[in-house]
């Protein structure tokens, strides 16, 4: 594509965390103007390259060349220097500073000592209209919806002009338009000579954007090449190193007569009057743009968030739960989506995390049962496959897919009546994917209720029984198995009436 | 994590060690039995308000109540003599109900008022202040309560009762923290409140439970305190602010919370101490040993309480 010399290159990086080595013998060559996609499931190492290649963590072998100079000792400040600016997964901005705070911050611009705010505005705007970010320039960020937050940290990245730009699933919470304008951008940063290094688990974003791929698979890097003449199942293969199945399990529906949950008129904040009825052993999905009430109702129905509703009556008891430990008490249970801020206890240990919920009943009068909760520990990572370690380590030592399998796993010996997952896909590779939903349709079949939120459409139309939409905060279709198409999900979140979508 | 964590609970004792090696060595007298078992019992009124501060900062708050609370309890005691309660034990049970509700209101104040636990425990500390200056109206108060002269002078066994006390209450502490649904709570309350809250933690319950356990800490403190003084005046529960904080951060406890255990706070207690007690050797005036104590406490956190960055 471009025969550019590399601005920043790595030769045969080796890394070991506590002896196990996460990354071995790995080089690669980031080019001016070339989008290079990353690709490989969590835990094959690619968040380890990405902070070798930005001085976060330093290489116990091998050497990183930035513009062919051996650099001996990269630091996240040097790496700034040399213009190599990475836009995190997990979002790295401090929620009670404004827009305009995060964007520039450590990079200020001053006049006398002092921040020269009036140039400040002027080229944070210049950078946040380029993304076609619309925001207040002095709000806190914790007011945003996500995908507004994860623009503000892709504008971060930007306002730096960094020289090679590396996005970790930069698109994860972003709506279909927000994902156009970035695509635009990336695409004149390109043109200008930028290296960017793109990771992601959506497919059709790799084909589209990327001119060159590097494969990871458990730490070695299984291919190295142009996209020109490569498909989705080749590099899949490569990423898997087998031949994938179906992603989805077969449609089968599990739904039985009997309501597990039901709820009329519910409003909460965000949320304004929802009827909605889901049985034992229904999935239900809950579709729409991002931030139209989802994930409130959830919160709502969970205890999480002040509810009120005519009607509101699972596990026996007609009202709202009062707070989440009761909820539980009434068979709920919750699967936060920001898994690190609101699921797992990250330095706690997996047993731990796996224990929590259901402490109060292993233990007896409140005295805990050491040997039942290690037993219980014990099942639950081998049930749901947990790889990273015993359970004493630390979750935090977990990759995202397998972080996410512990935040699943510790509701299993509460046998919930009801399961509220909030994307409990996201950010999470192919073949945990895979597994999570093979658990979910395996709970459902159980006579598990389980209320599936996904900015995945495809989830909602392999997995679900039914498929609520919500705009606004009101659902705005509800949507059978069969009815709910990826285009009939998305025309009734836009409120475009189907023939006009199709 | 948990390697590092009995790593700095070590540290801790280790400095205790070298310091009363090193002080025995240096200062005819230190090392006598009779000398380190009157350290041991200055320690345990420590040690006993670092309890419950221990099991407040653990679960993520801080109680800056515990010095007014103990000058409270042993002002109040002496008030509490009554012909119909000749041992005393009345006049000790009621006081400790007393502290042990206070403490509680510190905690419903926190979870229903949703007020800081810094800004709510200052405000329970400075109405108690001046409500004994109203009860006490600065005069001293002396008594002849039996029960509370024996916690403070008796002993059992041949141990001091303090210290028989702060063994009662450190294994009660102890378990609490490692063997209880209560504590993995805190720690769990303490790493991440919003998850643990989302996790079914019974947030309310456990701040409510370690306030009132901070409160009756503090009320035993005072009563032996009291004991050992045998009166009681305002002032008299000051310094044991700053020591128990203190005596929790140089034990390897988090500030912040989620991280810690009793054993360090143990540690950190009788350090204090005998650093007061080394300091008082040294020929200089009370302000320069004050300074001097507060910068000895400095380097001593710069060793074993610092926060890891990140």
């Amino acid at each position: 594509m471009s025969n550019a010399a590399p601005v920043l290159a790595a030769q045969g990086l080796v890394k070991r965390f506590f002896g196990n080595p996460v990354l071995k013998d790995v080089s690669i060559e980031i080019v001016p103007g070339r989008v290079h996609a990353l690709l490989g499931e969590n835990g094959a190492g690619k968040s380890t390259l990405v902070n070798l290649l930005s001085g976060v963590l330093s290489p116990d072998e091998g050497r990183l060349l930035v513009d062919g100079q051996p650099c001996a000792r990269l630091t996240p400040a040097l790496a700034r220097r040399h213009g190599i600016a990475v836009v995190q997964q997990e979002l790295s901005l401090a929620p009670h500073l404004s827009v305009v705070e995060n964007v520039a911050l450590g990079a200020v611009p001053t006049r006398r000592g002092l921040i020269d705010y009036r140039r400040l505005a002027v080229e944070v705007g210049r950078v946040l209209d380029r993304l076609g970010l619309d925001v207040a320039l002095d709000q806190p960020v914790e007011e945003l919806p996500l995908g507004r937050r994860q623009l503000v940290e892709i504008a971060k990245a930007l306002y730096r002009q960094p020289r090679v730009l590396i996005l970790d699933e930069p698109t994860s919470s972003l709506t279909a338009h927000e994902v156009q304008a970035l695509f635009k951008v990336l695409a004149e940063l390109k043109r200008e000579g930028t290296a960017l290094v793109y990771i992601s688990h959506r497919m059709n974003e790799i084909m589209h954007l990327c001119d060159w791929v590097t494969v990871l698979k458990d730490g070695t890097r299984t291919a190295d090449r142009t996209m020109d003449g490569i498909d989705p199942p080749a590099l899949v293969r490569l990423m898997v190193g087998r031949e994938p199945g179906d992603l989805f399990p077969p449609f089968r529906s599990t739904t039985r007569d009997e309501p597990a949950l039901e709820a009329r008129a519910l409003t909460a904040p965000g949320v304004g009057g929802v009827d909605l009825v889901v049985r034992q052993g229904e999935v239900l999905g809950i579709g729409g743009l991002l931030g139209q009430g989802q994930e409130e109702l959830l919160l709502a129905l969970y205890g999480a968030l002040d509810a009120q509703a005519e009607r509101l009556a699972t596990g026996g008891v007609d009202r709202p739960s009062r707070n989440p430990a009761d909820a539980i008490g009434r068979g709920l249970a919750y699967v936060p989506a920001d898994r690190k801020r609101e699921a797992v206890l990250l330095p706690l240990s997996i047993g731990f995390n796996l224990t929590l919920p259901g402490l109060r009943r292993l233990a007896r009068r409140g005295l805990r049962r050491f040997a039942r909760e290690a037993e219980v520990a014990r099942e639950l990572t081998a049930k749901l496959n947990v790889r990273g370690g015993g359970p004493e380590r630390a979750v935090q030592l977990l990759s995202g897919g397998n972080q996410q399998k512990v935040a699943l796993a510790r509701w299993l010996p509460l046998s919930p009546k009801v399961l509220l997952l909030n994307d409990p896909t996201r950010g999470v590779d192919v073949d945990t994917k895979r597994e999570i939903y093979l658990r979910l349709k395996g709970m459902a079949a159980g006579g598990m209720a389980v209320i599936l939120l996904s900015s995945d459409a495809l989830e909602l139309v392999h997995l679900c029984d039914r498929v609520l939409v919500f705009r606004d905060g009101r659902i705005a279709a509800d949507l059978p198995h069969g009815q709910a198409s990826e285009e009939a999900i998305v025309a009734a979140s836009l409120g475009v009436a189907r023939q006009e979508a199709a | 994590m948990s390697g590092l964590l009995r790593h700095r609970v070590t540290l801790g004792w280790l400095v205790v060690v070298a310091l009363w090696v090193a002080a025995g060595l240096l200062k005819p007298g230190f090392a006598k039995i009779g000398h380190l078992r009157y350290l041991l019992e200055l320690a345990s009124i420590t040690g006993i308000v670092a309890a419950g501060q221990t099991l407040v900062v653990i679960g993520g708050g801080i109680d800056l109540s515990v010095a007014a609370i103990i000058t409270f309890a042993a002002i109040i005691l002496p008030l509490l003599t009554f012909p119909f309660d000749p041992s005393g034990m009345g006049a000790v049970a009621m006081t400790l109900a007393i502290t042990t509700a206070i403490g509680g209101l510190n905690g419903i104040g926190v979870v229903l008022l949703r007020v800081h636990p810094l800004i709510l425990t200052l405000a329970t500390a400075t109405i108690l202040q001046g409500a004994l200056i109203l009860i006490a109206g600065g005069s001293a108060i002396s008594t002849v309560n039996p029960a509370v002269t024996f916690l403070g002078n008796g002993a059992l066994f041949g141990l001091p009762m303090t210290i028989v006390t702060w063994l009662v209450i450190a294994a009660v502490t102890l378990f609490v923290l490692h063997g209880t649904v209560l504590g993995s709570w805190l720690f769990a309350l303490g790493t991440n409140d919003r998850a643990a809250r989302l996790a079914g933690v019974g947030a309310g319950q456990a701040i409510l439970a370690v306030h009132a356990a901070s409160g009756f800490c503090a009320g035993l403190a005072g009563l032996l305190l009291l004991g050992m003084n045998r009166q009681g005046y305002v002032g008299i529960g000051e310094p044991y602010l700053l020591g128990s904080i203190a005596a929790v951060v140089l034990g390897g406890t988090s500030i912040l919370g989620g991280r810690g255990t009793y054993l360090g706070t143990i540690a950190g207690s009788i350090l204090l101490v005998t650093i007061t007690a080394l300091i008082t050797v040294v020929n200089a005036s009370p302000g320069w040993r004050a300074i001097l104590f507060g910068g000895l406490i400095l380097g001593l956190l710069l060793i074993s309480g610092r926060e890891r960055s990140g």
